[in-house]
């Protein structure tokens, strides 16, 4: 059903003609149909039954599930701490992006170096980063706690509650070297005039920051929030991964402190085949997801600065 | 001008050395603590207290992770996914990324805004729905699902793209469309050949994105077909059962190596791809 006859091709130049432009795109558009639209629509339906995954015998039971999902005290719960997780990680990931990203913007011998050396983590695939963290963590061979032991602190089990939620956090902001990146490329991006004449006119080195730097770079600072949001809900594997497999075989018992809420998800279709209620929790969570995104994006036209003379442009 | 960006006094330069060094040992510090741990034998692992450096570095970890589990087969696996994905999502993303950039065509700007939303969304809302309909279709277990998700572009990369294609002039094509030239020639043999460095972006990302996929092979392909990702992570026990820590080390320092080399190499075209989509979004 591509369209075909649309007005723009009878114009008769083929520069204009919508069927080339949808032979380019169809692949898009049918990807986005087959893999991204219909997956969602097919969960919606699934949502509204009690489908186990395997048994073709089950029925509708209308808005059962996400009536059931509202008093699910677990499922509130995990959603709960995604949201705290988010709340804490976003803010530390983006301003220690930020922060590196302002120490490496000076004139200093060897800044390439420190900047692969920040970056680097953040190619690091989830897999090997949850081993090697693993290693940090481990309890009496990992070299956290041996230089705790230094400064005289107990060793800490860092994989189990409480402390696996900050042992998740560590993680996360290992990675934050991506973020600076993109931080460094738009501080190289501020006109130097600009903070120069304000160092002129005797503003002090931090007013020139917070009043004329951050409002310059505040788009980006602006997409990595929206973008470390969104990231940081979907966050699954990093609590599947740093959970001790200490049995055998690989059911891993993920701590209540790092249970976000996919791993709820993934364990409703997985473990407890509950395939028509794990995706109403899918469809929730993207209701949620929709609305946190909106509200962040209708906060930017409070603190995020955009030049109208449309000079980005070039 | 750019020259003379920051002609600044040195105050706090030593200060600044200091807390980079200090920042550059923590996050160089889990790499060394891998590559320690790969070295020890599983008596210097456990040792209590914990010692920073083995007695003799050691390769028998390396050996065990190469003969313990099939890696060859695995590494096999996770070559071949990834060049699958990373060759078609390539193309057909430049070809999208095309069709935005330089035709018109009826509904393209709400298209366009689809495109950019998608990228918003996140992917594992769709992933575990589209693993129960691949499920029943028959594709479990086999790589279709990762020529669909390459035939079907990255919406990130498209944009990469279409960046690049829209800052062409557009006196190249005229000409070729002067001379008879139709579109599919057009991008084929012009704008294909001029865009090599964002090809390679986009092949180097996309093959890292597949080469670094845990929960897709985990979830689509059978234990004996998946992934190095997905049996690094699991399949190195001890004969207790145990997770074999040390093995379990040398084989993600196996893994990761090829992935720091490419981007140590490739480290401007990484960084072209993450700017430029995180500058223009």
């Amino acid at each position: 059903m591509v369209a075909t006859a649309s007005p723009a091709t009878r114009r008769g130049w083929r520069r204009y003609s919508s069927r080339t432009f949808y032979l380019f795109v169809a692949p898009w558009v049918l990807g986005f149909g087959l893999l991204t639209a219909l997956p969602l629509v097919y969960a919606l339906g699934i949502s509204l039954t009690n489908f186990n995954g395997v048994s073709d015998r089950w029925r509708w039971v209308g808005l059962r599930n996400y009536a059931e999902l509202l008093g699910d005290t677990d499922a509130i719960a995990s959603l709960l701490r995604t949201l705290a997780y988010t709340a804490i990680a976003v803010p530390l990931t983006v301003g220690g992006g930020l922060g590196l990203a302002v120490l490496l913007n000076r004139r200093l011998k060897a800044v390439g170096l420190f900047r692969t050396i920040f970056f680097l983590p953040s190619v690091v695939p989830v897999v090997a980063m949850a081993i090697m963290w693993k290693l940090i963590f481990n309890r009496d061979a990992g070299i956290l706690n041996a230089i705790l032991e230094k400064i005289s602190v107990t060793p800490i089990s860092w994989l189990v509650d409480p402390n696996a939620f900050y042992a998740l956090i560590i993680l996360t902001l290992w990675g934050l070297g991506g973020g600076m990146v993109i931080m460094l490329a738009a501080l190289q991006g501020v006109p130097s005039e600009l903070e120069e004449a304000a160092l002129v006119d005797g503003a002090s080195r931090w007013r020139v920051f917070r009043h004329i730097t951050v409002p310059m770079i505040s788009p980006v600072i602006f997409f990595q929030v929206v973008t470390g949001v969104i990231a940081s809900f979907q966050v699954i594997i990093q609590p599947l991964l740093l959970a001790q497999t200490n049995q055998v075989g690989r059911v891993a018992e993920v701590p209540q402190s790092t249970h976000l809420f996919m791993v709820q998800v993934y364990q409703e279709f997985f473990s407890g085949n509950r395939y028509g209620y794990g995706s109403a929790m899918l469809w929730m969570f993207f209701l949620v997801i929709l609305a946190v995104t909106l509200v962040v994006l209708r906060s930017s036209r409070l603190w995020v600065y955009y030049e109208v003379d449309g000079e980005a442009d070039r | 001008m750019t020259l003379t960006r920051r002609p600044r006094p040195t105050a706090g330069v030593t200060g600044t050395y200091l807390l980079l060094m200090t920042l550059a040992v923590v996050f160089a510090g889990p790499f060394a603590w891998l590559v320690l741990a790969a070295l020890k034998t599983k008596t210097e692992w456990v040792a209590i207290p914990a010692k920073m450096l083995p007695e003799t570095p050691r390769w028998d970890n390396f050996t065990a992770a190469l003969t313990e589990i099939n890696f060859p087969a695995y590494l096999g696996n996770s070559l071949f996914l990834s060049f699958l994905y990373a060759t078609l999502v390539t193309l057909s993303s430049a070809a999208v990324g095309f069709g935005f950039a330089r035709l018109r065509g009826f509904g393209k700007r709400p298209l366009f805004v689809v495109l950019l939303s998608t990228m918003m969304l996140p992917q594992i809302l769709t992933l575990i729905p589209t693993y129960v309909l691949f499920a029943r279709a028959g594709l479990v277990n086999t790589y279709w699902p990762w020529v669909l998700w390459g035939l079907a572009g990255s919406p990130y990369l498209v944009f990469l793209f279409r960046q690049f294609f829209a800052a062409i002039p557009t006196e190249l094509e005229d000409a070729a469309i002067i001379d008879g030239c139709g579109y599919a020639r057009i991008f084929l043999r012009i704008f294909l050949p001029l865009s090599k460095p964002v090809l390679l972006t986009s092949f180097v990302l996309s093959f890292t994105w597949i080469w670094g996929d845990y929960i897709a092979p985990a979830l689509f392909l059978d234990p004996d077909h998946t992934t190095l990702a997905v049996a690094i992570s699991a399949f190195y026990l001890d004969p207790h059962g145990n997770p074999d820590d040390t093995v379990q080390a040398a084989a993600a320092a196996l893994y990761v190596v090829p992935v720091l080399a490419v981007f140590l190499f490739a480290q401007r075209y990484f960084i072209r791809g993450i700017v430029s989509s995180g500058l223009k979004g």
